[in-house]
């Protein structure tokens, strides 16, 4: 009964209650997907991090890690990394050569990594092949050998671009100084400048047939079947290979792991703030209800009515305004962020800028199911604190006086 | 059977700045039945008097006994209960309401004191036949006139069968053809069904139609009729008419 004259209440004033109600909505959707944009922007640096420049796990010598230097090789790769491709978690593995060096152009020079690869191996590893756009070459097409893959930031740099020479100067493993001239067969074009415009790649083959000795393999990445699967491939990994350090991208790329952390946490701090906002308004609205409503409340509570059940429906009036606000606000943010996360937002006059911080142009916004459950309960939450004063005003009316209100 | 027993009521306003006393010793009783009328000019203490006798508000000193409970010291969550099954309200401004039909308005009450909903439906329906609203019930307050909706709070005050119904002022908002009708109406149930009416009214109708007529002067009882029986004389100042 409670329940029912609580939700009729609601419409009582139906204009007063539906500008809450826009209010709500709008709240809502504007903070989930002002959520959702930041979340997908981040999810997509993550993704792209890792399929482009980390993956998911790196084993690399202990010492290497400290001042990359290429003395220390991963004992028996290739045996190596022929193992852990057996892992049934696992589903590619690239064992790669990794120098520091410097690159050179006939207009300038930069220090560079240089990733010695098997193309077929590192393709199945990386994604960074798909971001070589069909005017910027290839992916080591053709036979001919000293060809090397660079950014496009690089590219500008040195200001070279396809077919040009680039000088690779480097300390092979045994510390002897190293030239040779590499012929650019692609350029590629990740969301993070930075990565391009610090590697190049060349085929493992070429790199010990210029130095003219084996460089050995500093590092060997690999990308799970699942990204859930971590946890337990990492510990499986180095329970294979006590000797080696073992990886994941959260460790190697801490700034990734700490943004999306960051993330998480100041969605909800906007969104809070939204809902802590709109309570107000509700407090505000409910309150209005409760003092146009004193003669009202006060032949309930003359009539029998208990000061508990007065309570209940003051607090059930806010939650059920504050809750179809809340599944109106959550629809039109599913809706909004569902319609985007197809069709993507462009933000391509900025792209300079977001790249620079290794995001996409193109946003696709994202919202995780575990956020609209937690949001859930935000609006919850909220219904339920901006019900209390109002309820405590009711309860604090005097039937004799109450009944008299004009 | 006496149903109220006021005994030396009193209720004094401002007691610690300037006194004023509402009730000044007040001793009454009811019997079950009754029609009563307590009448007086404005500040008597008529209203006073209903809202203390219906457990809205605390006297100053004084008993209330209601079949043999005396309101007085009941606390609050026990006074509430007591008047939703002991006293019928019916209030000058109607006080339905408004998103409610005429049928819920009734049940509504019924519903608190945890009646079944078969026996909530034929009990509505047959209170607002009795009241002449048997074609309304699923009519919002909104669609029924000043008198209609008066009639609703009557059958609303009946429906959790209380043992007499308080109305303050209850036509004071009708004209008078919706007067006479709830005054008939009310008359009619005191008649046939022996349900107990005490009113505070001016409304010469209300008290022509009273069958006791109680009038109060600055709190205290200076008249207390019984119609087809002498007046009986007021008593001194300070002093109750207990009957």
């Amino acid at each position: 009964m409670i329940f029912r004259i609580a939700f009729k209440n609601v419409w009582r004033n139906k204009v007063r209650s539906l500008i809450v109600i826009v209010a709500i909505t709008l709240g809502l959707a504007g903070g989930v997907f002002t959520a959702s944009i930041i979340t997908g922007m981040v999810e997509q640096k993550i993704r792209t991090g890792i399929n482009n420049e980390v993956s998911h796990i790196q084993v690399h010598h202990p010492a290497f890690q400290k001042n990359f230097e290429s003395r220390y090789v991963i004992p028996d790769a290739m045996g190596v990394a022929a193992s852990l491709a057996k892992m049934p978690a696992v589903k590619a593995v690239s064992a790669r050569t990794r120098i520091a060096g410097m690159a050179a152009s006939p207009n300038s020079a930069t220090g560079i990594q240089i990733l010695g690869v098997d193309p077929l191996q590192e393709k199945k590893v990386s994604t960074l092949f798909t971001t070589i756009h069909d005017s910027a070459g290839g992916y080591f097409t053709g036979r001919h050998r000293n060809q090397i893959v660079i950014g496009q930031k690089l590219a500008t740099k040195l200001k070279i671009r396809l077919k040009s020479k680039v000088i690779l100067r480097f300390q092979n493993p045994d510390g002897d100084l190293t030239e040779a001239a590499f012929s650019v067969n692609g350029i590629f074009q990740t969301s993070n400048t930075m990565f391009d415009e610090t590697n190049v790649f060349v085929r493992k083959s070429d790199l010990d047939q210029v130095t003219g000795t084996d460089n050995g393999i500093q590092e060997i990445a690999l990308i799970l079947q699942n990204i859930d699967d971590i946890p337990a491939a990492e510990a499986a990994i180095k329970a294979k290979l006590p000797a080696m350090e073992v990886r994941n991208w959260v460790e190697l790329r801490p700034d990734m792991g700490m943004i999306t952390s960051a993330i998480a946490i100041e969605v909800y701090i906007i969104l809070g703030i939204i809902l802590f906002a709109l309570a107000f308004g509700i407090v505000n609205t409910m309150l209005m209800i409760v003092f146009e409503r004193t003669r009202e409340l006060g032949m309930l509570m003359a009539v029998g009515m208990s000061k508990s059940r007065v309570f209940r429906m003051i607090m059930l009036e806010t939650v059920f305004l504050t809750f179809i606000g809340g599944i109106v606000g959550m629809a039109l943010s599913i809706g909004l962020v569902g319609l985007f996360s197809h069709y993507g937002i462009d933000l391509a006059s900025m792209s300079k800028g977001l790249g620079a911080f290794g995001f996409d142009p193109k946003i696709y916004p994202y919202i995780s199911t575990v956020f609209y459950i937690n949001l859930t309960v935000m609006i919850f939450c909220t219904g339920i604190l901006s019900a209390v004063m109002p309820a405590r005003k009711a309860l604090q009316l005097n039937p004799v006086e109450a009944i008299r209100v004009d | 059977m006496n149903i109220i027993e006021i005994k030396n009521l009193t209720k004094v306003y401002d007691e610690k700045t300037i006194p004023v006393y509402a009730l000044n010793g007040v001793n009454l009783s009811f019997r079950e039945g009754e029609f009563t009328s307590i009448v007086g000019p404005s500040g008597s203490g008529k209203t006073t008097l209903l809202n203390l006798m219906g457990g809205l508000d605390a006297p100053t000193s004084g008993e209330i006994v209601i079949d043999q409970t005396d309101i007085t010291r009941l606390k609050s969550r026990k006074l509430i209960d007591f008047r939703l099954r002991n006293i019928g309200f019916v209030f000058q401004s109607f006080n339905l309401i408004p998103v409610l039909t005429a049928k819920e308005n009734v049940e509504f009450i019924m519903q608190l004191q945890g009646v079944n909903r078969e026996q909530r439906d034929l009990r509505t329906l047959e209170l607002l036949k009795s009241v002449g609203l048997g074609n309304k019930i699923n009519a919002r307050p909104g669609k029924l006139s000043g008198g209609q909706q008066q009639r609703v709070a009557v059958a609303r005050a009946l429906a959790s069968k209380p043992k007499f119904i308080l109305a303050d002022e209850p036509t004071a908002n009708l004209d008078s053809k919706s007067a006479e009708n709830l005054l008939e109406i009310m008359e009619k149930l005191n008649r046939e069904e022996n349900i107990t009416f005490i009113f505070s009214t001016h409304d010469s109708r209300v008290v022509a139609k009273a069958r006791r007529v109680i009038t109060l002067e600055d709190g205290k009882i200076v008249g207390d009729v019984l119609k087809n029986s002498p007046p009986k004389p007021p008593l001194p100042l300070g002093e109750g008419t207990g009957r």
